[in-house]
């Protein structure tokens, strides 16, 4: 078996305790609230009003514009509120759709009762269906899967490749969906690759998941365009421009997409929902994620409605209340939140509770190097987080210099900061950076359109 | 089923209310990812090498006596005094007390990180056992106070601070950093500095064992003063390997550092031991080392040096051309004499003053190897350049960090 990887990573310890973990499935809470920024772009509006009695499938949130996606009731019931919640993504508030459930799931009555024929859809229906079901890159980062199945004229995708590496600590739900559901991804994978006109279709999995590679060789026997690619496990495999590195030997161009090098990457979560979509007609209304962390003394992997309040979950894991830490998402990229009082969302692949947080003091860089050596992106994360400290110190021309050390080609995967012997704040600096950037940018504009303003005006009163 | 219109249903947001927390919600902790962390620390890294430095601290007191514990007892002392007496008087970044800190960050003290420890026996180790006692704590002192502290303490510091504080004793007490005073040693205690005398004397350390009958193990001046004095007299057109082992201290007491020299510099076997162990951990790297030493046996094989070819002056020669029998001998006293162990395992790998690249460890350690091999060959002055040509290349560090940035993911160069 070789085993494909690219350069640099690291290993950090995986404590995957939920591998073994059956997916449940959670029952239907008696509340779901339901955000509207679920994807990268512009948020859902909401399409409901309150008292209003909805079906599950039914639309509750409208795109607003192409990079958008709706969003859709998880059950059957009422609205009782539409209200502003946090969102988890960025700590900023958001608009929610609260539903009370009746108990009754009910399916809208629209959607096909017959499951359709895939072979049969062509191109546009496939990102018509993606696009009315709601769907988003389900691995955390929630582009909508409609856009990345449009790709732009002159870029012909070749490959598509379906991600299973999950090479974030802790987390196994994609694991358990490629136990599970094996056909249902290749059947996805099928669906991506005509809606791309790609020839090949490709699974990459890590190689501490040798069940959940047999399970998709079996679903692939027998196809000569499709196949399954075992990696080493190393973080952060499954990062998009490292698995194309590793799969392909392909190097996304700095600022550019996997479309550039003729490949589409989609989540196995993401395959899974294309399929639903496609076949079933079912929009995105739940989710697989893992629930873990030293403070859940139940941890597992549970099939949740979208919109589930994270209490819920919670109180199913059997999580004592004297957590320290919350976090949506890994370990390594995934985000602490300062309230519990949050919803699961289509980019929510797990929610790990600690005792004790992780904070750690930080001191100066002893230049040993490490993050050099361990950059995904070849980056000098050492450099970028001197930049940072001195920009915080005044140096205003720090991010000049920062943008020519590769400030915008850097993943954020936070390697340089794992590896650290200085636990210096390398991510929190390089993002704090780019933050900077666009508000400068911002002011830039800003005061152009002030001065053109100021010269028509001028030009106006002599004209006058 | 039923659809409502966006435009009607949509209520202007009512203004964001933070939620309120229930009474009996946790507490939390809010920092920013990644939140695992590798188990390495900075103190971690620098008390290791600190342990890693002990053997060979150990045993330059077997060979020279108590006088260098001494040394190296009053250049630690020194170096963690004075860093803390510094960091006492500056003013420290205040940590909040939810951050679970080590005293030392808390105080701002930073000498619990064990960087200005190893600062204080790197010192010790690069001084003679002879010097006097207020030596090492001059040395100690420009070390961390100047080198170090006045540039902003750990990870701003261009040059090794131990370097500089051997430098600036070297041009301030000369006499007792002479190399060619260097002490004759016993087994076990240190009888005088006749070093030259044992030179000039034409016999070696025998003579020196011959003269006096009650004393074991003699080893001699510097055998780094022979090799210099052998290469620019001339004399290898007749030596051979037996010749070359009367003349200098054989290579296996070289190895095992049974013979004169500086303090920590003597046994290159106890020093490599504690820097196998660093780079096996990954706290040094290997390339320097690697890179050192193998310019530094390249450079003596290939560089011209005086060699008497039959005519009545010695002509310029490599020895690989002018006597191969001996060459392998000669690189390995080259390699083994003087402060290139210990430059290229613990003072040139310093983290902080060479390159973060790969790449640049090549060429950082390379270039330490070839300035070294330059010294010793060509400099009339002086016989060892392991000190000088470490600084030099520190120096040097930020521009080939500058030459050797990799290539970023996704550009074409």
């Amino acid at each position: 078996m070789t085993r494909a990887t690219f350069p640099g990573g690291v290993h950090p310890p995986e404590n995957k305790w939920t591998a073994d973990a059956e997916i449940r499935t959670l029952p239907v809470p008696p509340s779901l609230v339901v955000p509207m920024a679920q994807n990268l772009g512009a948020p859902a509006v909401p399409a409901v009003e309150k008292g209003q009695a909805v079906a599950r499938g039914e639309a509750i949130g409208k795109p607003d514009g192409f990079i958008s996606a709706a969003v859709h009731a998880p059950s059957s019931g009422t609205v009782t509120a539409i209200r502003q919640v946090v969102d988890a993504a960025t700590g900023r508030t958001t608009a929610a759709v609260v539903i009370e459930t009746d108990g009754r799931d009910r399916w809208l009555d629209s959607l096909p009762a017959e499951p359709r024929d895939p072979d049969a859809l062509d191109p546009d229906a496939i990102r018509r269906a993606v696009a009315d079901a709601g769907v988003v890159g389900m691995g955390g980062a929630t582009f909508p899967t409609h856009v990345k199945l449009a790709p732009p004229e002159g870029k012909p995708i070749d490959t598509v490749l379906v991600n299973g590496a999950e090479c974030e600590p802790y987390l196994t739900c994609d694991y358990r969906v490629m136990l599970d559901r094996a056909e249902r991804i290749v059947t996805g994978l099928r669906l991506c690759m005509r809606a791309t006109g790609a020839g090949r279709g490709l699974v990459g999995i890590e190689d501490n998941k040798p069940r959940a590679v047999e399970a998709l060789r079996r679903a692939v026997a027998g196809a000569e365009d499709l196949a399954v690619r075992v990696f080493r496990t190393k973080y952060p495999q499954g990062a998009e421009k490292q698995l194309i590195l590793a799969c392909l030997g392909r190097e996304v161009p700095t600022g550019g997409l996997p479309a550039d090098v003729g490949v589409v990457v989609q989540n196995v979560q993401t395959a899974c929902a294309i399929a639903e979509a496609c076949v079933d007609g079912r929009p995105v209304t739940e989710r697989v994620l893992t629930v873990s962390g030293d403070a859940a003394r139940a941890p597992g992997n549970f099939r949740v409605r979208i919109g589930t309040p994270l209490a819920a979950l919670l109180a199913e894991a059997r999580v004592d209340q004297r957590y320290e830490e919350l976090i949506l998402g890994g370990p390594m990229m995934g985000k602490d939140q300062f309230t519990a009082d949050l919803s699961v969302t289509k980019g929510t692949s797990g929610l790990l509770v600690f005792r004790k947080a992780a904070v750690y003091e930080h001191g100066p860089c002893i230049r040993c190097g490490a993050c050099v050596r361990h950059c995904p992106s070849y980056l000098n994360p050492s450099r970028l987080s001197i930049l940072g400290e001195s920009f915080l110190a005044g140096n205003l021309d720090a991010i000049d210099t920062a943008i020519e050390f590769g400030l915008m080609d850097c993943i954020l995967c936070g390697t340089c900061a794992y590896v650290c012997p200085s636990r210096r704040r390398m991510v929190h600096l390089i993002e704090m950076l780019r933050g900077e950037r666009r508000k400068a940018l911002q002011r830039r504009r800003e005061k152009q359109q002030a001065q053109a303003a100021g010269i028509r005006r001028q030009v106006e009163k002599v004209a006058d | 089923m039923t659809t409502t219109d966006a435009t009607q249903s949509a209520p202007s947001p009512p203004p964001p209310a933070p939620p309120a927390p229930a009474a009996d919600a946790p507490r939390l902790v809010v920092a920013h990812w990644p939140h695992l962390r590798a188990k390495d620390s900075t103190a971690r890294i620098m008390w290791s090498v600190a342990i890693a430095l002990v053997p060979a601290a150990v045993f330059s007191g077997y060979v020279f006596g108590w006088r260098a514990y001494l040394h190296i007892g009053l250049a630690v002392a020194t170096a963690v005094g004075l860093e803390a007496l510094i960091t006492y008087l500056r003013p420290s970044r205040p940590i909040p007390s939810a951050v679970p800190a080590t005293w030392w960050r808390r105080t701002g003290l930073t000498v619990g990180d064990g960087s200005a420890v190893v600062t204080g026996i790197l010192v010790a180790f690069c001084l003679p056992a002879q010097v006097r006692w207020f030596v090492p704590v001059v040395a100690a002192a420009v070390a961390i106070g100047i080198a170090k502290q006045a540039f902003g303490g750990l990870g701003c510091n261009i040059w090794n601070p131990a370097l500089v504080g051997r430098a600036f004793v070297h041009v301030s007490f000369p006499t007792d950093m002479n190399p060619a005073s260097y002490p004759v040693l016993t087994g076990d205690h240190f009888i005088g500095n006749v070093g030259t005398a044992v030179w000039s004397g034409g016999g070696g350390a025998d003579a020196v064992s011959a003269a006096s009958p009650g004393v074991h193990a003699i080893s001699g001046a510097s055998p780094l003063v022979h090799l210099k004095q052998y290469a620019m007299n001339g004399v290898w057109h007749d030596l051979s390997a037996q010749e070359f082992h009367r003349r200098l201290p054989d290579l296996w007491r070289m190895f095992l550092g049974t013979i004169g020299g500086d303090l920590g510099e003597t046994s290159a076997l106890l020093l490599l031991v504690g820097a196998a162990c660093l780079i096996y951990k990954g706290w040094i790297r290997w390339q320097v080392p690697l890179a050192y030493l193998g310019t530094v046996a390249l450079g003596a094989l290939v560089l011209p040096i005086a060699i008497q070819a039959g005519g009545p002056e010695p002509v310029l020669r490599p020895i690989l051309l002018g006597n191969p029998a001996v060459a392998p001998v000669f690189v390995a006293y080259h390699l083994l004499a003087g402060g290139v162990m210990l430059g290229a395992l613990f003072m040139a790998t310093d983290m902080v003053t060479s390159p973060l690249t790969s790449k640049g460890l090549w060429i950082f350690g390379a270039g330490c190897g070839l300035l070294t091999i330059l010294f010793r060959f060509y400099s009339h002055a002086y016989p060892e350049g392991v000190c000088y040509s470490i600084l030099l290349m520190n120096t040097a560090a930020p521009l080939i960090d500058r030459w050797t940035q990799p290539r970023i993911f996704g550009h074409t160069r």
